[in-house]
């Protein structure tokens, strides 16, 4: 079993948060902005190294590099 | 009229100069100190009262979402139940605290950072990842060196399922391998009591060793995703709990501050009427030996 979003660099669980996404986006209009609320995520983190937090990351724009990253060595 | 005599003596340290020259305006200030506390007293009391009510509406939402929360976070466990998974020893553990940016609600941060500690003092090498500001500031500053990683945004609203996902491909990132994956929450025993605990998530090693293991026919290529989802689940299930007690903390600390604050109001009225009262009577007394003192001339 080969999963194409896998080739593509993307966690099992970013395939899923993009297939609900699909999902909620294809609601009619009064469930569609009830359920895009469930969907929202606006995280920061910071990787800490010896002691020192470093700097301050939004976690969705930072998923989204390293996914792009796995997927050109996935290529390779 | 002893009290009247006491008083410049006792409030002797501001402004004596004023008060030695003319003493009723002692009594005169005194009133409007009480007065003006009075009144700000009041305004905390209104401000603890509102962030009552909005935590008491907040909690029903956060308690609902926990229910829920709870049961999907079971049945993903239940898979493991079966298969009698036991962590791994020998390698690395991860610890996951589910805290919030928010204050202002009693002892609940604190008592997951203190358990952290306490598992820190079992095992010196336990990597930490924390979630949330108020345990980021309180275990940074103890043991910064195990905190690999810090998430802030959190305890705004109900966590969502996606809040959980992007934590957890984060965490599945760590360059180590970890045997497994612990995260710390606070359980919701009652609205008075929370415990932190601790609910598990394995590592694929883990999985792959347990006994009944062969009974469910999972594909080696379909086990890592296993994994990263229940760690999604748990992580999910933790964050809703943990807001729940939150929110369910925050009202009891309001309640508290805005009985407090009632009792202070009472006390205060009680002095402020009676200090009132006082001044009144010396004036009159003022009054009346003038008086009597011009008639006899």
């Amino acid at each position: 079993m080969a999963f194409a979003w896998k080739a593509a660099g993307l966690s099992y669980n970013r395939y899923l948060a993009i297939a609900a996404r699909v999902v909620r986006r294809s609601l009619k209009e009064g469930p569609r902005l009830h359920a895009e609320r469930r969907g929202e995520m606006d995280l920061r983190f910071a990787k800490w190294q010896n002691g020192k937090q470093g700097e301050n990351m939004s976690l969705g724009a930072a998923n989204a590099d390293a996914m792009a990253e796995h997927a050109a060595q996935e290529a390779k | 009229m002893l009290s009247r005599a006491v008083r410049p003596a006792l409030s002797a340290g501001n402004a004596a100069i004023a008060r030695t020259a003319v003493p009723q305006v002692a009594g005169y200030a005194t009133l409007r100190e009480i007065e003006s506390r009075l009144k700000s007293i009041r305004n905390i009391e209104k401000i603890t009262k509102t962030m009552k009510i909005v935590a008491s509406t907040k909690l029903t939402r956060a308690q609902r979402a926990m229910t829920d929360s709870r049961t999907y976070g079971q049945t993903s466990n239940q898979v493991f139940e079966e298969a009698e998974t036991k962590p791994l020893d020998e390698k690395k553990t991860l610890l996951v605290v589910a805290s919030s940016d928010k204050g202002l609600c009693g002892g609940i941060h604190s008592g997951l950072s203190r358990a952290t500690r306490r598992m820190l003092e079992k095992n010196e090498n336990l990597d930490i990842a924390v979630i949330g500001e108020k345990c980021k500031a309180q275990i940074g500053r103890s043991n910064p060196k195990n905190v690999v990683l810090s998430f802030q945004g959190v305890g705004k609203d109900v966590p969502t399922f996606a809040d959980a996902q992007a934590i957890a491909d984060q965490l599945v990132m760590l360059p180590e391998d970890y045997a497994s994956i612990h995260i710390l929450y606070n359980k919701f025993v009652n609205a008075q009591s929370y415990e932190p605990v601790t609910v598990e998530a394995y590592s694929e090693e883990a999985i792959t060793q347990s006994p009944n293991y062969a009974a469910f026919e999972i594909d080696d290529e379909v086990l890592p995703n296993l994994r990263e989802f229940t760690l999604a689940n748990a992580l999910y299930w933790a964050l809703a709990e943990g807001h729940a007690c939150e929110q369910s903390a925050r009202r009891n600390a309001m309640d508290n501050a805005s009985k407090n604050a009632g009792d202070m109001i009472g006390k205060f009225t009680i002095l402020y009427n009676r200090t009132r009262q006082s001044v009144i009577t010396g004036e009159l007394v003022e009054i009346i030996t003038g008086a009597t003192a011009s008639e006899e001339m």
